[in-house]
């Protein structure tokens, strides 16, 4: 669901949410569900347990509205909800040992280098040293640094130990810092942003 | 490969593949990162997910908001199912209460102004004589609220009851004790008010457990009619004998609380032993 | 009733020699019956004992005498009584609300009483016997502000709860609307897993809509079992049109088309004989149970 122009922009409806709108809240989920669905089917293959943390997380969003301050997208809010709303579901069911299966196989859409120049998605070099991790130390890194969430949280969701976390992230820094520090690149935007 | 990103926009075929698990970390991390911001690929990656999925979970969420979910399945070390039970109750309910109160108030009333009618502070039996009516009534108000539990005609849909598998006993109890729990607490304030010894707010829990629980054992007995009103009828009974016998205090002092808490202990038995013989609205 | 032959040894709900009495009253007399899965209608008056009948299927009364056997379980054993209520969903008749509660959270208690204690699973369940009843806009709504239609959608909405193998309806149209009736109709044939449904009704067209089966209770007795054209055939030759009131016919009424209908026993030489109805049926049969 694009807004129409006319209709109100997220913050607008979070407000009507946090005064008690439930219309607001559906038109929320209207355009958020959908994405809040892929992005944690990715960290849960589980699909009931990612149904009910979708369910979850607006309801916490209709409880928690007025925490939000109006700094940063409203989708970025629905998703720090989120992941910790997975988070709890992970830690009661241990759906973490369900880990999405295509983790380990080819990727099969691949952009070109010319196109991620052409579209600013410039993490060529940053790209290359994130694919010669193994698949655990990228899933470190996702959790901690995409994510923003704290060791404990993503031993949680990773259905591993925290020390481990720790220790992954830790050798992703070094082998990450190693594969950039092989010969310098060009000016580049900074990596994540469009 | 044609461009996924023109105009700094990820095209459908792109968001197909992230949608599908088809892409590498470092663009999913990519996209994940400028969906946050874009509405335009927001809605276009909602289009790939299956329209029926995001209907059903919507409906969920209605549902769940309407029944005033919050995440917690217990409260108060209670599990959420059985207090949601409770809100069946009609001894909680508000008219109930006002009218709990409003015997309450008359009979304190009258406590109050009989005693204040003789001249004077207590001394003396006489104005015991005048706590009767209170002594009476308190812990029939607490059976009342317990005997609506398990009487059809307190209970509107008390067909649906009947013909469930839930447990008639857990749902009796459930009732009972928050019916129980509910009506003390006026009974406790008003004993506060009436001009009686000190100690009488405590002394109303024991004998009002005591008679409810009789109605409850009786119950596994005999129909619900019955079993409140002997109930009833013994606490009515013996708060008139010892009034008679110009001792009506004794119904809640020492040998009146040991009393209750015999009949408490018997009638607990009686209930533990036959508790699987309560059938809430089953007609004979 | 050769086309309807249940076995009756395994047949899903048996009924032999039921009798019930309410005080001196005996509402049920010598009932026997065999039902198995699908649609069977009960029709019958006011008074003629479908209430009982249904309360007893229901295990909310207990048979007096006779033999009653729901899936192989017998209502007079208290855990097998347990058992049958796991499988049930019930409409009793005239059902009464707590009416200050919500659409939903009356739903949800429901639910409880069906023994479903994951909060999740009756929001689902809810949910979707909602959707299923056309009432998923009044969830908030409280029960005292819903119209005397949607509050009996509620009651068939709280009988699905759980998915039953086996629905007792008792008058489940009552109040409604010729599309809600529709609807409802509808809604029965489109219910998952084939559950075995009963249902009653005074009313026969409403009968030979919905059900392939009907049993036709008079006076706490079974007058009938069949399909509703069998029903409709008993009046064979016994329905006939004519210009004006016949006074020899059990019941003379006007139709649309300004032509009285006749239906009786001896109808006139030479009368305008006219297809039966299966109201016609039920008609000669009420009459035939009154005159007894």
């Amino acid at each position: 669901m694009t807004p129409e122009p006319g209709e109100p922009d997220d913050a607008v409806l979070l407000r009507d949410v946090a005064r008690g709108d439930e219309d607001a809240l559906a038109a929320l989920y209207d355009r958020h569900a959908g994405w809040l669905t892929v992005r944690m089917t990715r960290r849960c293959a589980r699909p009931d347990v990612v149904d009910h943390a979708v369910q979850d997380t607006f309801l916490a969003v209709w409880r928690e509205a007025r925490s939000y301050r109006g700094s940063g997208d409203v989708a970025a809010f629905i998703w720090g909800i989120g992941i910790r709303r997975l988070i709890d579901l992970t830690r009661r069911d241990g759906a973490a040992r369900h880990r999405p299966p295509w983790r380990a196989a080819e990727p099969q859409v691949v952009v070109s280098a010319e196109d991620q120049v052409l579209a600013g998605l410039e993490h060529g070099r940053l790209g290359q040293a994130l694919a010669g991790l193994s698949p655990e130390l990228r899933a470190a890194i996702e959790a901690t640094v995409l994510d923003g969430l704290t060791c404990a949280e993503a031993a949680v969701l990773l259905g591993v130990a925290e020390g481990t976390v720790k220790s992954r992230c830790h050798r992703a820094r070094q082998a990450l810092r190693a594969a950039l520090a092989e010969s310098p690149s060009p000016a580049r935007k900074a990596w994540g942003t469009p | 490969m044609t461009e996924h990103f023109s105009s700094g926009h990820a095209d459908r075929v792109l968001l197909a593949g992230y949608a599908a698990g088809a892409v590498d970390e470092a663009t999913a991390w990519s996209i994940e990162a400028h969906v946050t911001a874009c509405t335009t690929c927001r809605s276009a990656l909602s289009a790939q997910v299956d329209a029926g999925r995001l209907a059903r979970n919507r409906s969920v969420l209605h549902v769940r908001l309407a029944l005033g979910d919050t995440g917690r399945t217990r409260r108060w070390g209670i599990p959420d199912h059985l207090l949601r039970l409770l809100a069946a109750t009609p001894s909680l309910r508000r008219s109930w209460l006002l009218s709990v109160v409003g015997v309450l108030a008359v009979v304190t009333g009258e406590a109050v102004l009989a005693r204040y009618s003789l001249g004077g502070p207590v001394r003396g039996n006489p104005s015991q004589q005048a706590l009767v009516p209170f002594l009476l009534v308190a812990p029939l108000l607490a059976l009342a609220g317990v005997a609506a539990a398990f009487m059809p005609w307190f209970d509107p849909a008390y067909r649906l009851v009947a013909a469930a598998p839930f447990s008639g006993f857990t749902l009796l109890l459930v009732r009972a004790t928050s019916a129980l729990a509910v009506a003390m607490v006026p009974v406790a304030c008003a004993a506060f008010a009436v001009p009686g010894p000190s100690w009488l707010p405590a002394a109303f829990l024991l004998p009002s457990l005591a008679v409810c629980a009789l109605a409850l054992a009786a119950v596994t007995v005999v129909g619900p009619l019955a079993a409140a009103a002997a109930a009833g009828a013994v606490w009515v009974l013996a708060v008139l004998l010892l009034a008679g016998a110009h001792l009506p205090l004794t119904v809640v002092q020492w040998h009146g609380q040991a009393v209750a808490a015999g009949v408490l202990l018997a009638a607990a038995a009686v209930l533990f032993l036959r508790h699987d013989r309560i059938e809430l609205g089953w007609m004979r | 009733m050769d086309e309807m032959t249940l076995d009756t040894q395994t047949a899903a709900i048996r009924v032999d020699g039921l009798s019930r009495w309410y005080g001196a009253t005996q509402a049920l007399a010598e009932v026997s019956l065999a039902l198995d899965r699908g649609i069977t209608g009960l029709l019958g008056p006011n008074g003629a004992g479908k209430t009982t009948l249904l309360s007893v299927l229901a295990t909310v009364a207990e048979p007096d005498t006779g033999q009653v056997s729901v899936f192989g379980l017998d209502p007079r054993d208290r855990s097998e009584r347990v058992e049958i209520r796991r499988r049930l969903g019930y409409l009793p008749q005239e059902l009464r609300y707590h009416r200050h509660f919500t659409v939903a959270r009356f739903l949800d208690y429901i639910a409880i009483l069906k023994e479903m204690t994951d909060r999740r699973q009756r929001a689902e369940e809810v949910a979707r016997v909602l959707a299923a009843t056309g009432l998923e806009g009044q969830a908030r709504k409280r029960i005292r502000a819903l119209s005397g239609g949607m509050r009996q959608r509620l009651g068939i909405a709280q009988a699905l709860l759980g998915h039953p193998d086996l629905l007792i309806l008792d008058e489940p149209t009552a109040g409604l609307d010729p599309e809600q009736r529709l609807r409802f109709r509808e809604l029965l044939s489109d219910l998952p897993g084939d559950p075995l449904i009963v249902l009653s009704t005074h009313q026969a067209d409403d009968i030979a809509a919905i059900s392939p089966r009907v049993v036709v209770l008079l006076e706490g007795r079974v007058c009938f079992t069949g399909t509703p054209a069998e029903l409709a055939a008993t009046a064979d030759g016994r329905v006939w049109a004519s210009g004006q009131r016949d006074e020899r016919a059990h019941l003379s009424w006007r139709g649309g088309d300004n032509l009285w209908r006749n239906v009786g026993d001896g109808p006139p030489d030479g009368a305008e004989i006219i297809p039966p109805t299966v109201e016609d049926g039920y008609l000669l049969l009420a009459h035939a149970a009154v005159t007894r």
